[in-house]
């Protein structure tokens, strides 16, 4: 009898294990974020911030100090218009502003009730931060709410926002783009698109909004009234939004093909199979197009979609490539390193792996 | 392996119940929930049966008399069980293996639940590996996690005045302990060790998933909720309800048992 109870209890206990194991797996698995100044590289990656010089690879500094499994961070951070703070969100709910030489943190804003899942959008004075509570926020510097969108969207937000100036732009995985006022959140329109949209949308020259979806399309909207301009097939799921240079958008799809649609007309510029799916956004430098795929090579592709080159790093990158400098900064996840430098030959210039 | 075989077909089955009830994820929790206990009723009546031929054995004048009469020798107690066991046609692990097979069962179903909430960009990625060729994925995607007052993919709080009051997380507790209480078999033997600790469970069960509800998210406790209230239904299509069981101060009757001849 006592064997058998002992067994039960036992069970009881490998149920708490795994449920608890279960639900910290759910808390912390994303890939990380990335983004430079002139000194550092910023990588949200689990449970730290890191900044890693971008001369030498060596870290200057961690945020937080000592690692807490209820705070991970996976949005990619961005820096404020003077440099100043550095903005990133967790998943714990909070948006955090830090400065970017210490890492000490200046504030953080505590009102959102969900994660923060990409990226914030600022502006000279104001920080768009969008949430998977399906509200957008208008943050000042020092933190304070400005205003909350005065409707609720119809899901979560995962994308960073846009903005001319005018409007704010962003997409929502119930499968509709907003528009709402920058000065005060009010929806100016809406429109619904054929899938998820789970990156940022992207501002092109003339007035259009540019969004990858998850039912594979690029569409291409009218800023002014949502209509629908233009939608490009892609072959499957676009994960992240678009990248753009004067004359092509370029999106790459889970199948792992990369595509140039030009900006004026229709149809395909040219596209590109590459070995891997892509679920980061291409990084147009100069005139070589960058594109991450998840079997962790690094392609590096003329902007004719012509003299490919690729650099194969250890583990999956399913993080967007950032520019720093002349830098190109990939973090892979479950690999040998954090973060890799490359030049645009292809050649490593150091790496970083967090300790 | 543990993927494929069981978390990825649940996953399926759950999806597929929230596209034919029409995109709700919480009364796709509970049909998915009905739907496994369904399955493994002829388990659960099997442990049931099992569990109550070993209370009375416990509580049998024949069990308290030699314990009495052996009350000093741990040895010879052990040896005179195994033969009043074989007497009456008692397997001791009889009633603990139905729970083995459903354990396995629980851990797919949690899963499968939190896998197709895909809160993160990551999360989507596996669930859209995992979905069956068959389904469009991009049409189902995202899930709607709106259930009544509850987002499925977040813990609970019902705010009042400014405080979040966990209200699913105290409903968890109170049917996991009402289900304890009322499907616990009674026993008037006090040196019954299996009553001992049914009794600890029946305080420790409650606070353990109470806490699991509190903390994680909203979709385990309609998980739970369901499960407690079927779990009730099934002892008492059974017959085994002992709804005095929640009276305190409640007493059970000696029984004597039937030699197996």
């Amino acid at each position: 009898m006592k064997t058998k109870y002992l067994l039960l209890i036992g069970m009881a206990l490998v149920l708490v294990l795994v449920l608890g194991g279960c639900a910290t797996g759910l808390t912390a698995s994303s890939w990380p974020g990335v983004t430079a100044d002139k000194n550092n590289a910023y990588v949200a990656d689990g449970p730290f911030v890191y900044a890693v010089n971008l001369q030498t690879g060596t870290e200057v500094w961690r945020f937080p100090a000592k690692a807490a499994t209820s705070t991970p961070f996976y949005a990619t951070p961005v820096l404020t218009p003077d440099g100043g703070q550095l903005i990133v969100g967790s998943f714990d709910h909070k948006l955090y502003s830090l400065n970017p030489t210490s890492g000490a943190e200046n504030w953080r804003f505590e009102q959102a009730r969900d994660r923060w899942i990409g990226g914030v959008l600022i502006t000279a004075d104001t920080i768009y931060a969008a949430n998977a509570d399906y509200n957008l926020y208008a943050i000042s510097f020092t933190g304070t709410l400005k205003w909350v969108t005065p409707f609720t969207a119809d899901q979560a937000i995962w994308g960073a926002p846009v903005t001319d100036g005018t409007n704010v732009y962003f997409g929502t995985l119930g499968r509709h783009v907003y528009a709402v006022n920058a000065q005060t959140g009010r929806e100016v329109w809406v429109q619904t698109v054929n899938g998820a949209i789970l990156g940022s949308p992207v501002l092109g020259p003339t007035n259009i909004l540019y969004v990858g979806t998850y039912g594979g399309e690029l569409v291409a909207l009218n800023t002014g009234n949502g209509q629908i301009l233009q939608q490009q097939t892609t072959s499957s799921w676009i994960w992240t939004g678009p990248a753009l240079d004067g004359s092509n958008i370029y999106t790459g799809d889970a199948n792992g093909k990369v595509y140039a649609f030009p900006m004026s007309g229709t149809g395909t510029a040219w596209t590109q199979q590459l070995n891997g799916a892509i679920f980061g956004s291409p990084l147009v430098m100069d005139t070589t197009i960058i594109v991450a795929t998840e079997s962790g090579n690094i392609y590096f592709i003329d902007n004719t979609g012509q003299n490919i080159k690729s650099v194969t790093l250890t583990g999956k990158i399913y993080a967007s490539p950032a520019a720093a400098g002349t830098l190109v900064l990939v973090a892979p996840t479950g690999g040998d390193n954090t973060l890799v430098a490359l030049d645009l030959t292809g050649a490593i210039k150091w790496s970083y792996t967090a300790k | 392996m543990w993927e494929t075989i069981i978390v990825d077909p649940f996953t399926n089955v759950l999806l597929l119940i929230y596209k034919l009830i029409g995109g709700n994820f919480g009364i796709a929790i509970i049909l998915f929930t009905i739907l496994i206990r369904v399955i493994t009723h002829p388990l659960m009546a099997a442990q049931i049966k099992s569990s109550t031929k070993m209370t009375q054995f416990q509580q049998s004048k024949q069990w308290q008399d030699i314990q009495k009469k052996y009350k000093g020798d741990k040895e010879k107690l052990a040896q005179e069980q195994m033969n009043l066991y074989k007497e009456l046609g008692i397997s001791p692990f009889a009633s603990c293996l139905p729970s083995v097979i459903q354990i396995p069962l629980i851990f797919g179903l949690y899963q499968s639940i939190m896998r197709a909430l895909a809160a993160s960009p990551a999360q989507l990625l596996i669930l859209s590996r995992v979905v069956y060729s068959f389904f469009p994925i991009s049409n189902l995607v995202p899930l709607n996690s709106q259930f009544l007052w509850m987002n499925l993919g977040q813990p609970e709080r019902v705010y009042m005045f400014g405080y979040g009051i966990p209200l699913l997380a105290i409903i968890v507790a109170l049917t996991t302990y009402v289900q304890s209480k009322v499907t616990m078999p009674a026993s008037t033997n006090p040196g019954d060790q299996g009553a001992m600790m049914n009794k600890m469970m029946a305080l420790y069960m409650p606070l353990l998933l109470g806490y699991f509800a509190l903390t994680f998210a909203s979709g385990l406790s309609i998980y739970f909720i369901t499960g407690n209230l079927i779990g009730i239904a099934q002892y008492a299509l059974l017959g085994k309800v002992n709804w005095r069981a929640i009276i305190p101060g409640y007493k059970p009757e000696t029984t004597v048992l039937a030699r197996n001849k």
